[in-house]
This record gives structure tokens, C-alpha cells and sequence, in this order.
């Protein structure tokens, strides 16, 4: 019996479209998988399902009733929970108290901690036997409290639960765990959305699923009907038409080695990364989004005060723990994402534009402003900027424009090394081209070596000598010269090979 | 705290030592100590009923902060507050007329939660930044105490004395005034505090001021009312102050519009020194009560060791400035920070 | 948690736009005028407007050592500026001793306690990431105990530099000097701000201290060099402060701080940060001097002025910085 089903749904933020048809179909007593690339619209989708945003077309069927929610706690009353994976947990209270907040019980006049615990540990035994419900959430680490955030969506006795990406902070055994629990949850008739980018854990647990690709639902494959043919899969998820190999026409790379990075460690996100840029070179950083990617980028960066690693810049070692000290050696981080590095929202675009300036060399005490506006009048054209004018603040321009404002004021450095962060993101096509363009005339007149991170697949293609692909933290692989196409990235990115 | 068995005893008392009461606790024990060495009565009753009564105000003032921080706001408009409703009683009463009493109680009562719904509607429904919104309206609580009150004065009903020392009432029977003696008025108002606090901690808006106040947004996503609970913690602290005011004016018989200045910052001090995080979320009002002990101890400490008056000021600023520093120091190598979605730089 | 995005995609930005605040702080003060003017005849004289503009000055200083805390972001404020001013006014009465010749010497000690107050309030706020205000309220405390301590059983003697009473007191022909004193220094600060590449330091690291940061700015330098800064001009006030009184006394400058933050408010500053525009503040203090004028005039007297001033910064707050409905 069909639980819920999403028809047209359409959303958009800013000038990005995330969805652009998206379609569903969930049965109770089965678990639907979602899969497909990042910005695929897999995510966004659920996030409609479940309350965090709302469609701007489309609609949502559940239990026959046609349903728009306002937020996710209307949602959960309804029947629908999501799990999420940025912790909605409130770190200073219990597992139990945590696992009914916002659904207390009361017992008369007051808060009816009993049945509360009583209902707790009946979940938290069947997910991950042994946690102490009691303790408090800052106490736990990732995986206990992804288990806990599990709990609480099922505190709710959901008819329908969403799980997006649960199991990219829990080990081996817990995964085990919970996919047994899954399946006893399934038999009491409830419903599940299960996303993974761990593609075999679809194929294990999921009845079915439905595959999403630049923001449409493309196919939806029932396992109970037809085989689980993985490459079919990698097929769906990345499109099967044949990419048009590019010539890459770029300087002649040296044996010389520019910068060498030696067993870099940060916290949970990066472990044990090693390797070393060439001269000259571009050096692409793929994988599947969220693998360390923009850690990475960051860490080199100087961004984490906290990380250890042997960097040696032209054979001198050089420290990563503060942006000034990178700089000043000559590394520049080119962002792509402006929530990352933000923009002064309020100041114009010139002084965005000019900004950096500051933390790079000696600067006069009063700002040449003729002569930056005249310079920064130039990148906006470099870039084909929409802007009314560079005074204005920069938070009236479009996302996309606000994206070449921060990529832009990086431009026109003297520099050994650059880092692209994605700073093509959310550009659209021909000024995407211009900027790699210009991108790539620098490395060939300035020889620069560039060490480039892309989400789209076909900008680090098109561009890169060799590309490195990440996952869960680790280079897992290097590709290079014919390796580097669509079918071995997105297959050494979801470690079906 | 929890209940132990026996063979579980050790590693319980282990967690326990561990935990930031613990040092409190054991601070309020060296001050108590050195206390004592330093005023060889101090545990007579005289004195302690003395120090009870020195200390009450603070101890109020403290424990209603301690509620309104852990919801994640401040209170910086306490002690203006404090000072409006003295003003507010010894306005209202006329000391020939006994009912204008209970009239002052209940007016001055509605003035206290109309203090605190002004408040809560700043920090919680507004959302305007808890330490400036408190601060504007200090502002307002002390233009309208000058208003009633330019100077110290007004008046005060005979019975309203209870509320400091029931001895000195007219009236009261022998065993009543006997009580008074071992149980001091000011005892019985901390107690009333406790109860009220005791009795919200047990509801679900009491869980949700720790909820919200520890991270807001998860709250929120839980499809908690942050507003509502914010807006009772500032109810409940002016509720505390309520029973400070009582106290004053049964100590004084007048109402200050300046009397509450000092007390804002060490209430902040107190709480923290108590346990309570600023950052919200965290600490027991319990402790915050001890809090005020401590430093009221550490005060009567200076007291003693005869440093002049007039550093009194200067040495409580000092004090305070360690108690928060050394707050923050703790909260910042906790994980908690982490959780918060604070974008850590470095 | 509604992410529909309502942006507002304005494809023009009229100068309007930009000078919005000021133009509103402007008006508010011809509406307090024409108000005054109403109520109370000969509010709209020029020796009012005038007496007005000179005390507000004050204000207007003070506002300035505000905005440049609160301008370095991270919700700044500087709750210390009135005991510093007082502070040195009170150390430096007996060493000025109504002469001029030992004035540098006031100078230098005013500029010496003004760095140390504002090391201590910005090192506490900026490197320890305590609170602002509570560390400046704790520091003024401080300061008043100092100044008690040094006040105990002494009175506090000293005249002015005559230099500092003409700056401060006295007029050329119908204008107040401090007048050309604020101007002065207003231009002054609007070209750091404006032109150099401190104040862009300065914006940068209140507008967005991520952003600021991974240019390689040095935020918790700045943020700290800001409160030193504001304790230094803070302190020079003290200075004109006993030189419009002709004494010091233990009070002097507390009755300064609120109206120094409100002026901030009215003129625009935003108060999480990276904006400067001091004419604003000027503006903000001149309608808070006059508000004040109205009140006394009305016979509303002290408690008039502050309930005034705190219901006016209160319902600010609620224009300008509340957050409603933003979920």
C-alpha cells in the first residue's frame, strides 16, 4: 500500500534549482533508497518530505491526504520523521530527555519522566544495546549520537521515517545493527527512506530505490522485479550519454615538486593524506561531496589551527595553522563557497572586491582607491558580473553573482600555488568557461601549480593532469591520463571497484 | 544526584568528583573554614541568622539570574528592578493603614511579572541580543523607581517588618517571635524561592528553558515555543527579586531607586561562580544559591582581613572578573562548545 | 525554517537607500524641535540650539569611542568609557593644577590609563572571548573602586589647564569651542575610516570576521587595538570633561554611557558591527541632548530623562535590531 507518494515536485533556492521533477513512490513495509550524485536533489526532496522546506510545485501524498508542512515538528505529529545528519540534539540534556523532546508526556501537573525513560531505553536497546540513557549528549561521540538521533525520530512512532546519510558517522557493527533494526521496523508496517552514498548498503538493505540526477528523478528500480546490476546503476546516477573528451592543453609539467604533504591529520575529517603537487600542474580533488574535500582545501588553507601535517613548500617546511602564515608563502585559496568564506553582506562590492589586499603585502596607509576601483572594474568584467555598479552592497547581487564577487577578489594575485575550492559553484555555464579559461592562461604564463576541487565531475575532466579521489577522509585513489573520465571517478568515488 | 548501590558506590563517587559541582561545593566548605578561623562565633546563631540575612538578598538576586542565563539570556536590568519595586512598595503603603500592605504586595507583584514580560518579550519574542535588551530597560525600571522615589524614602506598614525580623512586630505571638529568632524571614523567602524553582524545574517548561538555552535551534526544530520559555525564565527571575524586594523593604521601611546597582553584576558573578554557563543551557540554580554563598563569604573574608572600605568596590570588580574568566576557561575545553554549531576558526 | 528565500533582488539602490538612517535621525531631531517648540517657547532659540549642540558634543565623543568598539563586531560594547574619563579627570586635576605648563603630562597619563584600561577590556573580550559587557561593566567597576580608593578621605583638588577650560567651556563669538573640537575630530575619523586601510581592517573584521580572518587579518589584534583605542579617547575626554566643569568629582562621567550606546543606536551603527558612519552618531547625539532638554523643560527632571532614554533605546532595538519571525 503506497504510504507517500511526491509528484512534480519542483524547488529552487536563489538561482539554483535543486529539484526539478522530482517523483516518488513509498510503500509501507518497505525500504525506498535514494541515490544519486550530491546536488542531485536527493536530499532536498526529503527535506520537503519531511517539513524543512517547503516545495514551490509539485505535491505531497500521504496516507492519501494531500500535505504541506510548515516545519518538521508538524511533520512528526503527522507521522513523518526524519533523521537528520547536522544534529538537531540539545548537547546539555539526556539521550532520554533528548529522545522526547518537544513530545513529553505529562503526569498531571507535571513532566512524566518514567514513561519518558521507560520508552527511551525500549529504542535505544533494539538500536545500540548498552548506551546509557542517561548521559548527556556531550558526552557521546558521533556515532552514539547519530543512534540517538535515530531514536528520536522513532520516539514519534512515525509512519514514515527519513534517513539521510545515517550511516556516514557510524562503524561496521552499528551499521549492522541498525539495518537489523530496520528491517524489524519495516515488518510493523512503517515506512522507510533510506539515502546512502555507500551504494552496496542501498543494494543490501533497500526494496527498492529511486535513482536522482541534476534535480530529476530519473528512474525508480524495484530489486523484488529485476536484478541488482550495480554498473546499470553507476550508469543512472551519472547519465549514460558519452562525454566529449577534451584536449587539455596546459603547460609541460615538471618533475619538479612545488608543495609535498605528509600524513595530514584533522579531527574526524581528514586521516593520514598524502601527496604531492607537481609544478605546473592541476591537481584535481574529487570523490563524492562531503569526503574532506573542502576539508582538505581548508586545511591547506591554513584555516585549521588544529591540524598536523609535514607540508614542505619548495623543500622548506612550512606550518598550516593560520591563513596569514600560508599567504604570505604564497598559497592562495580561491572559495567557491561563499556561505564558507561569506562576503561583508552590508559593504559594496568594491570593498569586497578589494579587501584581501590587506592580508597579502605591505599596503599603503591611505587605499589607492583609483587605482583598485579601476582594477576591480576590470574583474567584474573579466567575469561578467551583474552588477548596477561597484558601490552598491553586495548582498543585492544574485547568488551566483555573489559567488564571482568572492572568487573574483582573488584573482589578481602574484602567486606559486593556487587552491580552487569549487569556484565554479553556482556560476552558470559561459562564465564558468571564461573563468577556467582565465584560470588556466594564468598557470600557463605565471606557471602556477593549481590544486583544484570541483563538485561537477566534468570541470575537474576537463582540466586536470591527475586527480585524486577522496573518501571518508583518505585519498583512496589516483587517477590519471585515460582513467580520468566519468565512469572510473563516480566508480572509485562510490567504491563499487 | 543519583542514588548508589553499594558496589557501584566507588565508580559513581568517582563521576561525581569529577563533575564541576564538586569543586564548588568544596570551595563553599574552604570558605566556610576560613570563615569560621577568622570570626570565632560565626556558627552562633546570632551571626548566622546575621549572615543569613546579609546574604539573602544576593542569594535571590543570584538564583533568578541563574534561571534567566540558563535560558540562555542575561539580566543586566536586576538591580534597577530590584530598586523599582521597593520604590513600588514603600510607595504604595501608608504607615497608618495595615491593609495598604497587602494592597502593595499584590500591585507591586503585578509590576514584577509586567518587569518580566517586558523582558521575555525582548529576548524571547523580539530576539533582540538578551545583554542590550536588559540594558535599555534597566534604564527604564530606574527612570520610573526616580520617578516614585527621587530620594530614599516612602513608607512602610508595621507588619511588613516580618519580612526581615519578626521579633520587632507588634503583635506577633510569643512562639511566632521565638521562631523568628532561629529562622530568620530572609530564610524563608530563599526557601520560597526553592520551592517555586523546584516545582517549574519539574514541568515541561522548566526542561525547555534548559533546552532552549542550550542550543535554540534544535529546540525549535523539536517544535518548542523558545519564546515562551524564555519569557517564563524572566517571570521566574523577577519573581526572585520580588522576594528581595520584600526583604528590603521590610529591612529598611523605604524604597531606593539606587539600591540594586551593585547587586546586577555580583548576581552574574554569583550564578557563574555557581556553575552556570553564560553561554546558557547549563547549571543548576541550586548551585547558583551556593554561588552567592561563596562570594559572599569571600566578601566577609575581605571584610576581615581589614582591607579598607573603600576598596570594597574594586576588589569585588576584581573578583568578578576572575570568577567569569575562569568560567569561561572551563567551558571552552569542554565539547559542549563544539556542539553549539559555533564556527570555530582556530 | 522555511527556506524560501524572499530576496530582496533590488536591481536599483538609490542614494535614499543608503543614507536612510541618517535621514531619519535628522528628522527625528526637526520633530523634537518643532515639538519642543510647541510645548515650551523659545525651545527653538539659537542660544537653545547652540547650548544643545554643545553638550551633546560630549555625547557625541563618547558615541565616539562606541562606535569603534562596536564597529570591530563580535556585539561589542564598552561599558567602562565613563569611569575612564572620570578616572583621569581625577588623577589629573592635582597635576594640572589650574597651569599649562604641566598639561602634557596630563595628556601623556590620560593617554597611559586609556591604553591600559582598553589592553585589559580587549584582551579579556578579544583573546580570553569573555563577554563585552560584562567584562567592561566588571571594569568599571574596577575603576569606580580605584577612584574611591584614591578619593577616600581626600578631597579632590586641582583646577584645569586654561587651556582645556577654552577648549572645553568657552566659545569664539556665538560658537562653542568643543564644538570645533568634535568637527575636527569627526573629519579626522571619517578619513581613518573611510580612506585608510585601518578602517577597512576595522569593517572587515565587524562585518564578517570569517572572511576578515582568511584574508589573513589578524581579527583578535584588531578587536583589541579597537577597545585600546576607545579607552585612549575615552580618557582624553576626561580631560575636556574637567575642563567644562572646572573640578572633577567621582561621578563625572557615568551619566555619559547610555546616551553614548543610544546615540549609536539612532544613527544607524549597526551594533553586531562593521559600520562606522560617525556623522550618524553625531545626529544621534544631538537628538538624545534635545529629547533631554524637552524632559527637563517639561519638569520631567532626572527620572524623565532616563526613562525616556531607555524607552527610546528599547523601542530602537526593536526597529533595528529585532530579529521577529525570521524562522
Amino acid at each position: 500500500m503506497i504510504v507517500l507518494e511526491a509528484k512534480g515536485i519542483k524547488k529552487r533556492f536563489g538561482g539554483v534549482i535543486a529539484v526539478s521533477d522530482g517523483n516518488l513512490k513509498c510503500q509501507a513495509g518497505k525500504i525506498t533508497g535514494l541515490l544519486g550524485a550530491n546536488g542531485s536533489g536527493k536530499s532536498t526532496i526529503s527535506k520537503i518530505i519531511c517539513g524543512v522546506h517547503s516545495a514551490d510545485a509539485g505535491e505531497i501524498i500521504f496516507n492519501g491526504r494531500t500535505v504541506r508542512y510548515k516545519n518538521p515538528h508538524e511533520a512528526r505529529q503527522d507521522g513523518i520523521a526524519m533523521v537528520f545528519q547536522n544534529l538537531s540534539l540539545v548537547a546539555d540534556l539526556t539521550v532520554w530527555q533528548n529522545i522526547v523532546l518537544g513530545i513529553e508526556e505529562n503526569k498531571g501537573f507535571f513532566l512524566n519522566n518514567k514513561t519518558a525513560k521507560d520508552l527511551s531505553k525500549e529504542i535505544v536497546d533494539k538500536l545500540l544495546p548498552g548506551l546509557d540513557i542517561n548521559k548527556k549528549i556531550f558526552d557521546l561521540n558521533s556515532g552514539e549520537m547519530q543512534i540517538v538521533e535515530i531514536a528520536k525520530a522513532l520516539s514519534a512512532r512515525p509512519k514514515l521515517l527519513i534517513l539521510d546519510e545515517p550511516t556516514a558517522a557510524l562503524e561496521q557493527t552499528q551499521v549492522k545493527s541498525l539495518f537489523n533494526y530496520m528491517r524489524t521496523l519495516v515488518e510493523t508496517g512503517i515506512a522507510i527512506i533510506f539515502t546512502s552514498h555507500r551504494l552496496w548498503e542501498a543494494m543490501e538493505i533497500c526494496d527498492d530505490v529511486v535513482i536522482f540526477r541534476n534535480g530529476e528523478s530519473v528512474v525508480s528500480i524495484d530489486f523484488d522485479k529485476e536484478c541488482k546490476d550495480p554498473e546499470k546503476i553507476v550508469n543512472y546516477i551519472t547519465g549514460e550519454v558519452e562525454k566529449i573528451r577534451v584536449d587539455k592543453n596546459h603547460t609541460k609539467i615538471t618533475d619538479e615538486t612545488v608543495l609535498s604533504i605528509e600524513d595530514l591529520n584533522y579531527g574526524e575529517f581528514l586521516k593520514d593524506v598524502s601527496f604531492k603537487l607537481k609544478k605546473g600542474e592541476i591537481l584535481g580533488i574529487g570523490g563524492l561531496a562531503g569526503q574532506g574535500q573542502r576539508e582538505l582545501m581548508l586545511a591547506l588553507a591554513g584555516n585549521y589551527a588544529g591540524v598536523r601535517c609535514d607540508a614542505e613548500l619548495n623543500g622548506k617546511k612550512i606550518k598550516l595553522n593560520k591563513p596569514s602564515n600560508v599567504i604570505r608563502n604564497g598559497i592562495l585559496l580561491v572559495p567557491g563557497d561563499k556561505q564558507l568564506e561569506g562576503l561583508f553582506l552590508k559593504h559594496s562590492v568594491f570593498i569586497n572586491m578589494i579587501f584581501p589586499k590587506l592580508g597579502l603585502s605591505r599596503q599603503p596607509v591611505f587605499t589607492p582607491n583609483k587605482k583598485y576601483r579601476k582594477e576591480s572594474k576590470n574583474i567584474i568584467d573579466l567575469l561578467s558580473i551583474k552588477t548596477q555598479n561597484i558601490d552598491v552592497p553586495v548582498s543585492t547581487l544574485s547568488g551566483g553573482n555573489q559567488q564571482k564577487v568572492v572568487v573574483g577578489k582573488w584573482l589578481p594575485f602574484d602567486t606559486n600555488i593556487w587552491l580552487l575550492a569549487d569556484p565554479a559553484k553556482g556560476i552558470d555555464i559561459g562564465a564558468k568557461m571564461e573563468l577556467y579559461q582565465y584560470i588556466v592562461n594564468q598557470v600557463k604564463e605565471k606557471n602556477i601549480s593549481v590544486i583544484l576541487y570541483a563538485s561537477d565531475n566534468e570541470e575537474l575532466i576537463e582540466h586536470c593532469d591527475r586527480l585524486l579521489i577522496m573518501y571518508e577522509g583518505q585519498i583512496v585513489a589516483t587517477l590519471e591520463g585515460d582513467n580520468i573520465n566519468d565512469d572510473v571517478i563516480t566508480a572509485t568515488s562510490l567504491r563499487v571497484r | 544526584m543519583k542514588k548508589n548501590s553499594n558496589a557501584l558506590g566507588i565508580s559513581n563517587l568517582k563521576k561525581f568528583i569529577l563533575k564541576p559541582e564538586f569543586s564548588i561545593v568544596i570551595m563553599l566548605v574552604i570558605m566556610l573554614v576560613i570563615a569560621a578561623v577568622l570570626q570565632k562565633n560565626f556558627f552562633e546563631i546570632k551571626s548566622v541568622v546575621r549572615n543569613i540575612n546579609a546574604y539573602a538578598p544576593l542569594i535571590l538576586l543570584t538564583m533568578g539570574q541563574a534561571v534567566v542565563i540558563i535560558s540562555g539570556g542575561l539580566d543586566l536590568s536586576a538591580g534597577t528592578s530590584l530598586s523599582l519595586l521597593t520604590c513600588v512598595l514603600a510607595t504604595v503603603m501608608k504607615r497608618n493603614d495595615p491593609v495598604t500592605g497587602i494592597y502593595a504586595i499584590l500591585i507591586t507583584f503585578a509590576v514584577a511579572v509586567f518587569i518580566g514580560v517586558i523582558n521575555g518579550i525582548g529576548i524571547g519574542y523580539l530576539r533582540i541580543p538578551p545583554v542590550i535588551a536588559s540594558f535599555a530597560t534597566s534604564f527604564i525600571w530606574l527612570g520610573v523607581a526616580l520617578f516614585l522615589r527621587p530620594t530614599p524614602g516612602g513608607e512602610s506598614v508595621g507588619w511588613f517588618k516580618s519580612f526581615y525580623n519578626i521579633s520587632d512586630v507588634a503583635g506577633v505571638p510569643v512562639f511566632l517571635k521565638t521562631f523568628g529568632t532561629f529562622v530568620p524571614p530572609a530564610l524563608i523567602l530563599v526557601i520560597c524561592g526553592c520551592i517555586v524553582w523546584f516545582i517549574m524545574s519539574k514541568t515541561r517548561t522548566g526542561r525547555y528553558i534548559y533546552a532552549v538555552g542550550s542550543n535554540s535551534d534544535s529546540a525549535y526544530m523539536s517544535g518548542i515555543n523558545t519564546a515562551k520559555a524564555q519569557m517564563v525564565a524572566c517571570i521566574i527571575n523577577a519573581f526572585f527579586i520580588f522576594l528581595a524586594a520584600l526583604f528590603f523593604v521590610g529591612q529598611n521601611q523605604s524604597g531606593d531607586a539606587r539600591l540594586g546597582d551593585p547587586l546586577t553584576l555580583r548576581a552574574i558573578a554569583a550564578a557563574v561562580v555557581g556553575g552556570i554557563a553564560l553561554s546558557g543551557g547549563r547549571g543548576s540554580v541550586y548551585f547558583a544559591l551556593i554561588g552567592a554563598l561563596i562570594l559572599s563569604l569571600v566578601s566577609k573574608i575581605i571584610f576581615f582581613a581589614n582591607i579598607p572600605n573603600a576598596y570594597q568596590t574594586l576588589v569585588s570588580g576584581v573578583i568578578v572578573i576572575i570568577a567569569i574568566a575562569g568560567s569561561m576557561i572551563y567551558t571552552f575545553y569542554s565539547k559542549r562548545t563544539l556542539l553549539k554549531g559555533e564556527k570555530k576558526i582556530t | 525554517m522555511n527556506s524560501s528565500i524572499s530576496r530582496k533582488n533590488s536591481t536599483t539602490y538609490k542614494i535614499y537607500d543608503r543614507y536612510k538612517k541618517l535621514i531619519i535621525a535628522f528628522l527625528l531631531i526637526i520633530f523634537l524641535f518643532v515639538l519642543g517648540e510647541i510645548i515650551v517657547s523659545n525651545f527653538l532659540s539659537l542660544g537653545q540650539i547652540l547650548l544643545t549642540i554643545k553638550l551633546a558634543s560630549f555625547i557625541a565623543l563618547f558615541g565616539l569611542c562606541q562606535m569603534v568598539v562596536i564597529a570591530s563586531g563580535n556585539s561589542s560594547l564598552d561599558l567602562s568609557v565613563g569611569y575612564t574619563a572620570t578616572m583621569t579627570a581625577v588623577f589629573t586635576a592635582s597635576i594640572m593644577d589650574g597651569k599649562n605648563e604641566n598639561l602634557w603630562m596630563a595628556v601623556l597619563i590620560a593617554i597611559g590609563l586609556g591604553v591600559a584600561v582598553g589592553f585589559v577590556n580587549g584582551v579579556l573580550t578579544s583573546y580570553f572571548r569573555l563577554p563585552a559587557l560584562v567584562v567592561t561593566l566588571a571594569m568599571a567597576n574596577i575603576l569606580q573602586g580605584i577612584i574611591n580608593v584614591y578619593t577616600a578621605g581626600r578631597n579632590i583638588t586641582g583646577k584645569p589647564s586654561p587651556i582645556l577650560r577654552i577648549m572645553a567651556a568657552k566659545s569664539t563669538s556665538i560658537f562653542p569651542n568643543i564644538l570645533f573640537i568634535l568637527i575636527i575630530g569627526a573629519t579626522i575619523v571619517m578619513i581613518i575610516l573611510y580612506k585608510t586601510k585601518w578602517g577597512l581592517m576595522l569593517f572587515g573584521v565587524g562585518s564578517n570576521e570569517t572572511t576578515a580572518y582568511l584574508s589573513g587579518v589578524n581579527v583578535k589584534l584588531v578587536r583589541c587595538i579597537a577597545f585600546i583605542i576607545g579607552g585612549v579617547i575615552a580618557s582624553l575626554i576626561g580631560l575636556l570633561l574637567i575642563g567644562n566643569m572646572g573640578i572633577a568629582f567621582k561621578d563625572m562621567g557615568s551619566n555619559y554611557v547610555l546616551p553614548s550606546i543610544a546615540a549609536v543606536v539612532i544613527g544607524g551603527v549597526s551594533l553586531s558591527g562593521g559600520d562606522g558612519n560617525y556623522i550618524g552618531v553625531i545626529l544621534g547625539a544631538i537628538f538624545l541632548q534635545t529629547l533631554s532638554n524637552l524632559l527637563v523643560a517639561l519638569g520631567w527632571g532626572d527620572a524623565g530623562k532616563w526613562l525616556g532614554y531607555g524607552t527610546l533605546l528599547f523601542i530602537l532595538l526593536i526597529i533595528y535590531v529585532g530579529n521577529r519571525r525570521n524562522r
